[in-house]
């Protein structure tokens, strides 16, 4: 490319940043004018990462106190041992599924923390015979909220229940049963919510393949029982 | 008609019971209103203020018994399947089905990984028209139900299969 | 006369009852005209939006989320694509912020109006309904010029509309704002002050506040129970903090604090902020702006994870959404206000009589399409 073309594509995206269109649409050569537009969208492009870098070194200079997963896990580590499981990334707090409900219990009634509305539960198939149970708490009292993880394995996937804590866990819980077949141990009535009680599989798992038919009919997409 | 035409007043038309038969039905298809998904919310419209369905003689019935025609608005799952089925047998004879847009016609959008999603609603009950749309506007679902009043027209119930 | 005991008895409301607002299932114990206990049954619309988000390309999701919640198709748009800039660190310009609000509340207007007419529907008030759809089809007239869709619109993308404003659309606005305005004081003489329709509401279904937030329950109807808490307010988004408007809470005019009537009083109040809001965006509108200036090439978010929540109609909305850095996203849950909102139905209406049951029910203003989803 002549150094020419280059100072001209230059300026006319400087004009285009700008606001200015015109001086792109009036380039006469095509090619110059496709290389202008590629060059001005490349320059869009770095345009807002520069302000969202420096937007995020203004948080973090504000930031100096703790996040509220470390105030959550002090608090938590006060009352229990050995409750986490694995690494903390610091954008959620895995933890193991045992003391599960005590720590639930401590998250609602502690008054610091006072975590009274769970957001959403939601499970997940981790692929490789893990599932995930997640739950999104919020406190309304001091507008803070957190992520928890709960990992159990596709054989043996035991969650203790928190439904008497947060009722609307109950129907949480049951359509992650119904999802997923993690089972919530001490659950009043854990049945499938949305799926008829006869389905058979947990459709949200990765690996799940609809059955053929239900009460004789065709459920797969293709038409062929009835053509 | 050759016996009897020409023998009475001007306002007097005479016409085999079987057209009369037909010409009535057409004229007064009550529907049940029985709405799944979001077409329900069209055919809603369709009834209420400004499209006034109840001009063409098509008035919403809310029992199985008392109507003629089933409109099948939105999507029908498996579990609904059966109901649907159930719902059709409780209808008197004569009886049409309409499917009113894509989900009854062929599971619509989610045709392809819909495991719940029942493929059309013709695979449990027989339909007689089907009204295109994800969701067809009102309009659409009155020109289809103007196509099933002409089909029912046609319909010879004394002589030949109704319908 | 000794007093009589009656039997339990075993009665069933839908899948295709009228008044079940879609294909929903009670099953109602009950001693007489007594409700003892609601066993709600769900998933006869279970139309497996989860499993279609993890085929689908991000873009392709949005169509989905607009056929959860069939009433409110703009809000949904919304919700998603706020939870997907988030997760990509997408500004958009302002112009688009604009726009979004007005159509987000142009579709509250729309949404509580065929609520509280199909509440007043449910108690046997057939006029009001007629009036509130009337003037919900002048609402949709606007979505269809603006985008040509009456109810899945489709309209709000990933940084970005589908389309700008047509020609007009603002003075059209304007015009059914003016239109519109003196019919909402005529909505609450029709409905609200009705002798009948109050009878039939008010001390019916009373809600505590902390009944409420522990079934989850949000949106109007936690405010009904004299919660002040609005997303809008509390943790705004998009550009909600530059408009002035109140959050009306459940005062107990008619009766107690919270109950039916509450519910549809608060709905008709937000009736009238949302015509605030919407006045406000128009006159502040940017005149420019490309409204597909900040859309990506190819939405491809950075590896984790997100739980945003936004103010649908009828409460929070949230989407958690777990990405994996592929194109499609490995897991999408919708968090459905309706959901929780019918978890308290059995709370709420154990007790009552029979026939106060659809009234409960009419005054939660379920979707059965975002329940199930």
């Amino acid at each position: 490319m002549s150094e020419d073309i280059q100072l001209l594509i230059d300026d006319v995206v400087a004009k285009a940043l700008a606001g200015d269109m015109d001086p792109i649409n009036n380039i006469e050569d095509r090619v110059t004018r496709s290389k202008a537009k590629a060059a001005l969208v490349k320059a869009k492009r770095s345009q807002p990462k520069t302000e969202i870098k420096s937007n995020a070194s203004e948080n973090s200079d504000v930031k100096a106190k703790d996040t509220i997963e470390q105030v959550v896990i002090a608090s938590l580590s006060k009352n229990f041992s050995n409750f986490l499981d694995g690494e903390q990334n610091g954008e959620w707090i895995q933890i193991k599924a045992e003391n599960w409900f005590e720590i639930a219990k401590h998250l609602k009634e502690n008054e610091n923390l006072y975590f009274d509305s769970l957001q959403c539960n939601t499970g997940f198939d981790l692929e490789g015979g893990m599932l995930e149970s997640r739950y999104n708490l919020h406190s309304m009292k001091h507008l803070h909220a957190i992520e928890i993880r709960i990992k159990v394995s596709i054989e043996n996937p035991d969650i203790p229940s928190v439904e008497s804590l947060w009722r609307v866990a109950d129907w949480f819980e049951r359509e992650t049963y119904d999802m997923f077949g993690i089972n919530f141990t001490g659950h009043r009535d854990l049945r499938r919510i949305l799926l008829p009680e006869d389905w058979e599989g947990w459709p949200l798992r990765k690996n799940y393949e609809e059955q053929e038919t239900y009460h004789g009919i065709v459920v797969p997409k293709v038409k062929e029982g009835w053509e | 008609m050759g016996l009897l035409e020409n023998r009475f007043d001007d306002n007097i038309v005479v016409e085999k019971l079987d057209k009369l038969l037909s010409w009535a039905r057409s004229t007064s298809p009550w529907f049940f209103q029985f709405g799944t998904a979001c077409c329900a919310i069209e055919m809603m419209a369709a009834a209420a203020s400004r499209h006034d369905l109840m001009r063409i003689g098509i008035i919403p019935r809310s029992s199985p018994r008392q109507a003629d025609v089933m409109i099948v608005a939105g999507t029908v799952t498996m579990k609904m399947a059966l109901r649907v089925k159930k719902l059709y047998e409780q209808m008197a004879d004569p009886k049409y089905v309409v499917a009113m847009g894509s989900c009854a016609t062929s599971g619509g959008p989610y045709w392809q990984h819909g495991y719940h999603v029942l493929k059309g609603v013709d695979l449990v009950i027989p339909v007689d028209v089907y009204v295109p749309g994800c969701p067809p506007r009102p309009e659409a679902l009155i020109e289809g139900l103007l196509k099933l009043q002409e089909q029912i027209l046609e319909g010879r119930p004394l002589t030949r299969k109704t319908g | 006369m000794g007093v009589v005991h009656g039997q339990e008895m075993v009665l069933n409301i839908g899948p295709q009852h009228p008044a079940t607002h879609g294909v929903l299932r009670l099953q109602v114990k009950t001693d007489g005209e007594v409700i003892s206990e609601i066993t709600p049954y769900l998933g006869y619309l279970h139309r497996c939006f989860e499993k279609h988000c993890e085929n689908v390309t991000y873009e392709q999701v949005i169509p989905f989320t607009d056929r959860c919640d069939y009433l409110a198709s703009m809000t949904m748009n919304f919700g998603y694509v706020v939870a997907v800039e988030k997760l990509m660190d997408i500004k958009v310009n302002d112009r688009v912020q604009h726009i979004r609000v007005i159509m987000a509340e142009l579709q509250r207007i729309a949404s509580h109006l065929l609520a509280t007419g199909v509440f007043g529907l449910d108690l046997g008030a057939f006029t009001p309904f007629l009036h509130m759809l009337r003037d919900r089809e002048r609402i949709i007239d606007l979505f269809e010029m603006t985008c040509g869709a009456r109810l899945l619109y489709n309209y709000m993308w990933v940084g970005g509309l589908s389309h700008d404003l047509p020609k007009g659309f603002v003075e059209a606005t304007l015009n059914f704002l003016d239109y519109f305005e003196p019919k909402i004081d005529e909505f609450e003489n029709l409905l609200g002050h009705n002798k009948i329709f109050v009878e039939r509401t008010a001390d019916i279904g009373i809600m505590p506040a902390e009944v409420a937030i522990n079934f989850g329950v949000t949106g109007p109807n936690l405010r009904a129970s004299g919660v002040n808490w609005d997303l809008r307010k509390d943790d705004p988004y998009s550009i909600y903090d530059k408009f002035d408007f109140n959050v009306p809470v459940g005062q107990g005019i008619k009766g107690t604090v919270g109950d039916s009537w509450d519910r549809f009083y608060v709905r008709l109040q937000e009736i009238r902020e949302s015509v605030k809001i919407v006045r406000q965006a128009l006159d502040q509108l940017p005149k420019d702006g490309d409204v597909h200036q900040s859309m990506p090439k190819k939405i491809r978010p950075p590896k984790g994870s997100i739980y945003s929540r936004t103010e649908s109609p009828r409460g929070d909305l949230g989407y958690y959404i777990e990405s994996d850095g592929s194109d499609t996203p490995s897991r999408l849950k919708m968090r459905s206000p309706a959901f929780t909102a019918l978890g308290v139905l059995d709370e709420i209406a154990g007790g009552w009589l029979m026939s106060d049951v659809l009234a409960i029910l009419g005054s939660l203003d379920i979707v059965l399409g975002e329940i199930d989803r």
